[in-house]
């Protein structure tokens, strides 16, 4: 198990080496004006282009620029980013709560609607209620996210004027800027308790609401799937049968014997599910208008800001890869009987 | 008296078997065939729904007039009905503009679903849209099938350090979120249908790659693949003749499948803005149009919900036709239930 971790933590700066190599490989297609150009942000500077080729060294080869870069990032420099205007690792320090609070305020709700729902399909199947939600999560599972997110900002928001857009009314923004409340986490969520401002935190809540549930709308229907077949499978084993011939009321049979079995597999859907959610999370943050990491990767796509998508990329890389070891290691955890050599 | 001639077994023809039977039972896959039909309905007569209309860009390089080609792309019988209809000019994706005016119009006789912000009628961008939309997902299909058939194929057939290599790409590929590297990709490739396209493909392959290469080494270990070899059938032979038609077949089938799900990654990229150039008629793009006049414009809720509503609703149908299309096939397919 030990030697296991230790190779998987092997593997992931594999993994970072293969992905970076993948994005400045292909960088490599553009002709080194084209590159310099990514680099302009004003009239002035493209009669330079030359001067910015020259000091980016646009013209060397793909090893040279590739060691210029790993060296940097090496060195704990991920580079400036032409978005934010200041270097990666701020931004990403900045940035990262906002996304991290807009996760973990969705992560809940999808895997409890996904976990209950899929519950329900598994012990009423082939009822109209299964059928229901087999649409449901068909229906869920084909919205990309930002027309859920467009739906509900137009609907929601614009339509009855209900929740809100953004992290917080910018009269709160001005005041946090001001710095009389002091920054614990940066999530504004718990900030706001931790400073004894509840205002702050109902606000924050008040606008996680629309982007959360967008989340929830088109993750959960995987996690849903998954439980009712794993749900399916367990209902037909023989404890089961053996646990209702005692005598056992259907509830505790369901809750208490089958579902906490039937959750072991869903638990290998948590790396798609994270994948998924963070895709949504880029599109979403845009819509709502939500200062996070996704918002600043796809405002940098729009302007090829390279070092800002490389650093991303690595981030999300790192993250995954984190992420699915851990649900390696849970899975052994929550079922003894699996082992790795 | 002749004995009886014993009656050849009946050959089951294709809409009896049992797996046809269960897809045409189920009322979902029904549906999604519906939806699809109605799509490829209308992408396919674009030219005719919109004969009125069209830029003029388009009509001249058909050679028609304004009012020649109302009577024209409405008459089967001409030529040039069939020219517009299987080989229109890329010109003809353009969506025309009514106005330069930023806001848009409610719909009218003239213009029945509305005009966007930016005088882009709303009508001939959804018509046109579906004739994107399948475009997109069956090219986007088409390279991926060529990218996994050859990486798939190389690593099934050669096995060893390349397969350990080439696996361990996909593997790669495969951890990041599809979006998030084909938004990275199409920032680098550049605006452009075709570059998009590119981006989504290098994006998908992976796992179609994966099932190839387990299909491929679960042929390699049948008795006929030996009794082939035993034959004398040299290694391109036995690949291309015994193995790759035998493992290939699952792939196709899911990979066409998916096209729900290439449709979804272009029109997100497409409303980042990562898409096709502007004013082509494609779903994402008039979406993104639509940006500024979804939430609450001008104090006046929902006044402009056919900007975004349209084509929303049209991604959303496409993609749910495709995928109750392939879920049922996937019932059907699957030897268990």
């Amino acid at each position: 198990m030990f030697n296991y971790i230790a190779r998987r933590l092997l593997q992931i700066p594999v993994v970072l080496f293969v992905l970076s190599l993948i994005i400045m490989g292909l960088m490599q297609l553009l002709s080194p004006e084209q590159r310099a150009a990514a680099f302009v942000t004003s009239d002035k500077q493209i009669e330079n282009l030359d001067l910015i080729i020259e000091k980016y060294h646009l013209r060397e080869g793909f090893v040279v620029q590739y060691k210029l870069w790993a060296g940097e990032v090496l060195r704990g420099n991920l580079g400036f980013s032409r978005i934010s205007k200041e270097p990666v690792l701020t931004t990403i320090r900045k940035r990262f709560p906002a996304s991290m609070e807009l996760a973990l305020a969705a992560f809940v709700p999808i895997v409890l609607v996904g976990v209950w729902l899929g519950t329900q399909a598994a012990t009423h199947r082939d009822s109209l209620l299964d059928q229901a939600l087999r649409v449901v999560a068909i229906v869920g599972w084909s919205l990309p996210t930002f027309v859920v997110a467009i739906w509900l900002v137009a609907w929601i928001y614009g339509g009855l004027g209900w929740f809100g857009i953004g992290r917080l009314p910018s009269s709160l923004l001005i005041e946090l800027a001001g710095g009389d409340v002091h920054r614990y986490t940066g999530l504004f969520t718990v900030d706001g308790l931790l400073n004894g401002r509840p205002d702050i935190t109902l606000e924050a809540l008040k606008r996680l609401v629309l982007p959360a549930t967008a989340l929830v709308i088109v993750v959960s229907a995987g996690i849903m799937r998954v439980m009712r077949s794993s749900m399916l499978d367990e209902l037909g084993k023989d404890y089961v049968r053996t646990a209702r011939a005692k005598g056992l009321a259907e509830k505790a049979v369901v809750y208490k014997h089958a579902r906490r079995n039937a959750l072991i597999p869903v638990i290998t859907m948590a790396g798609p599910m994270l994948g998924r959610m963070i895709g949504g999370i880029v599109v979403i943050e845009l819509i709502f208008n939500f200062p996070g990491l996704g918002e600043w990767a796809a405002k940098a796509a729009l302007q090829l800001d390279v070092t800002t998508l490389l650093a991303f990329v690595m981030l999300i890389g790192l993250i995954m890869a984190t992420a699915n070891l851990l649900v390696d290691v849970a899975y052994v955890i929550v079922d003894p009987r699996i082992r790795y050599e | 008296m002749s004995s009886p001639i014993p009656h050849p077994p009946k050959r089951e023809r294709w809409f009896e078997g049992k797996r046809f039977r269960r897809f045409r039972r189920n009322p979902l896959a029904l549906a999604g065939l519906v939806i699809l039909l109605f799509f490829a309905g209308t992408a396919m007569l674009a030219p005719l729904l919109t004969a009125d209309r069209l830029p003029r860009g388009c009509m001249r390089e058909l050679g028609l007039g304004r009012s020649e080609a109302r009577t024209v792309l409405r008459n089967p019988a001409h030529p040039t009905f069939w020219r517009a209809t299987f080989a229109p000019p890329e010109s003809c994706y353009k969506i025309p503009r009514v106005s330069y005016s930023p806001v848009p119009k409610p719909p009218s006789a003239k213009y029945p679903l509305g005009i966007a912000s930016g005088g882009y009628d709303i009508y001939y961008g959804i018509v046109w849209g579906a004739r994107t939309s399948f475009y997109i997902g069956v090219l986007v299909v088409g390279i991926v099938l060529v990218i996994a058939t050859v990486v798939g194929g190389l690593a099934g057939l050669f096995g060893g350090w390349l397969d350990n290599l080439l696996m361990r790409l996909v593997d790669v590929v495969y951890s990041i979120p599809g979006l998030v590297l084909a938004m990275v990709f199409a920032s680098i490739f550049g605006r452009g249908l075709i570059k998009t396209m590119i981006a989504i493909a290098l994006v998908a392959w992976p796992i179609y790659a994966r099932m190839l290469r387990g299909n491929i080494l679960q042929v390699k270990a049948q008795d006929y693949i030996s009794a082939a070899h035993a034959v004398g059938a040299g290694s391109g032979r036995l690949f291309f003749k015994h193995i790759l038609p035998n493992a290939i077949g699952p792939m196709i089938i899911l990979a066409s499948l998916d096209i729900g799900a290439i449709v979804i990654t272009a029109s997100t990229l497409a409303f980042l803005g990562l898409g096709a150039d502007v004013g082509y008629a494609d779903w994402g793009q008039m979406i993104s149009f639509a940006r500024s006049w979804i939430s609450n414009p001008g104090g006046e809720p929902l006044k402009y919900w056919f900007v975004w509503f349209w084509p929303s609703m049209a991604i959303a149908l496409f993609v749910l036709g495709w995928n109750l299309l392939g879920d049922a096939v996937r019932d059907a397919l699957d030897p268990r239930s």
